[in-house]
């Protein structure tokens, strides 16, 4: 509550306040981690994804491989 | 209280997406709103809003001391046994909080009385620490608002100033599901903020988090993760298939294990219970509580688990008015006394009042043609006036 406060990004945005655009797509929002999926009478609401935390394939990393096992990315399920 | 009605500012939409604020329209649907604002007089910021905040964040703490280390009160939130070490562990070592949101009801009759707090993930800290300020300042140059407008708002700063606290010499990551609009802004915001504060910071989507074989969890280069900021709730952390290695992995999270207790609608009951009858408070029982009879016909019903509105049922006089569809509600229910929202042309606002490492720093507006907030309510911005 003081209005000499100044506000000012870093990393976020672009031209007068930053350099980097998130270059984020408008969408149906459901909250941090939910998903929009049809509903009843033709209205959609919002459900949670749960793939998640350990979900994808390929995440547990053996040091014995000598590198990360990333390579499930994109997957699920 | 008022809601005023305002002009927009004609290049609001270029201001916005020039500052990386792209979910400001959502299906085609105005999300952020600044056709009428609400406004409010120091007093009611201060006393009517601040200072409970204060007190209801203080009460919660209290319960969670009670809470922490017995098994009624756990079994009662229905945490899962396997996680009360690693909750129990993160408050006794004093684990710090980053920040948090109360749903206030406010300015119908009466002093605030707390809905549920978002204690765990809350998302719109963008649109309250830095949107609705630059409207303040377009709007006081543009005679939109008169020039002695203020803002409840020192959010940025406050959480420039806990990252220092909470980051040490620690690299940040900051995980979430990045593929969602408004937690990829939500985070690419908070690492802005950590980055001003000095932290080195990686984004990294939750899928995308590795566990090595010594129980670390590492990130895409493999960097050791020993410190993360996680918008992704706790209880979906539980049940994921990581989540049996949170127990022995030596990754430190923001916010901290113990938030799970608070995230949880159940807390609404318990602090009636220790508190009753307290101003900011509105009576709740769990739904197989004999108790909650004492409500009668009409309360809410929510979940113990739900996110923005999801499978929350408003009922008067026995029968339901609105209910949310949603996925939740296996673990049960609580029910809450009807507190009347304000209603300002039609328009129903909750108030959301801002905690940064327990400190009450700003104000954000919902606002709904419907009395229950849902994924689609509308964010106004405020002045005091």
């Amino acid at each position: 509550m003081k209005r000499s406060r100044r506000v000012v990004l870093t990393l976020m945005g672009s031209a007068a306040i930053g350099a980097v655009s998130m270059g984020l797509v408008p969408r149906r929002d459901c909250g941090p981690g939910n998903e929009a999926v049809p509903g009843t009478g033709g209205r959609t609401y919002c459900r949670p994804v749960y793939r998640g935390f350990g979900g994808t394939p390929g995440r547990l990393h053996g040091h014995a491989h000598g590198g990360h096992g990333h390579g499930g990315h994109g997957g699920g399920g | 209280m008022q809601r005023i009605v305002c002009p927009e500012r004609d290049d609001w939409h270029a201001t916005a997406e020039s500052a990386g604020f792209d979910f400001h329209t959502i299906d085609g649907e105005r999300y952020w709103d600044e056709r009428a604002y609400y406004a409010f007089t120091l007093d009611e910021i201060e006393r009517g809003i601040e200072t409970p905040t204060a007190e209801i964040d203080a009460m919660c703490l209290e319960l969670v001391g009670h809470a922490i280390d017995d098994e009624n009160y756990l079994r009662r939130l229905k945490l899962p046994e396997a996680f009360w070490p690693l909750i129990s562990e993160s408050w006794h070592r004093d684990d710090g909080s980053l920040y948090g949101r109360l749903d206030l009801s406010f300015g119908a009759h009466g002093p605030a009385k707390l809905l549920e707090y978002n204690a765990d993930t809350p998302t719109s800290i963008f649109e309250a620490a830095v949107f609705q300020w630059t409207w303040l300042e377009q709007a006081i140059e543009r005679n939109i608002i008169p020039k002695r407008a203020d803002q409840f708002n020192s959010i940025h700063e406050r959480l420039i100033e806990v990252w220092k606290k909470l980051g040490g010499a620690h690299h940040l990551h900051l995980a979430g599901m990045t593929e969602n609009t408004e937690d990829a802004g939500t985070l690419a915001y908070l690492e802005d903020t950590a980055s001003q504060a000095g932290l080195k910071t990686t984004l990294i989507d939750i899928e995308d988090i590795g566990l090595r074989d010594d129980g670390q969890f590492v990130d895409l280069d493999d960097r050791p993760i020993e410190l993360a900021f996680k918008l992704y709730p706790w209880e979906w952390m539980f049940h994921d298939a990581f989540g049996a290695k949170l127990l022995s992995a030596p990754t430190r999270w923001i916010e901290p294990p113990w938030k799970a207790i608070l995230s949880n609608k159940g807390i609404l009951p318990l602090l009636w219970e220790m508190f009753p009858n307290h101003p900011n408070l509105l009576p709740a029982y769990f739904e197989d509580d004999p108790n909650a009879a004492r409500l009668g016909t009409s309360f809410v019903r929510k979940p113990l688990y739900s996110r923005e509105g999801a499978n929350v049922a408003l009922v008067s006089a026995g029968t339901t008015l609105v209910e949310q569809e949603g996925p939740y509600g296996a673990e049960g229910f609580i029910r809450q006394a009807l507190a009347p929202l304000p209603n300002f042309a039609d328009q129903y606002p909750v108030l959301g009042s801002w905690l940064v490492d327990h400190v009450p720093c700003g104000l954000s507006i919902r606002e709904d043609e419907n009395p229950i907030t849902g994924n689609t309510s509308r964010f106004l911005p405020h002045a005091i006036l």
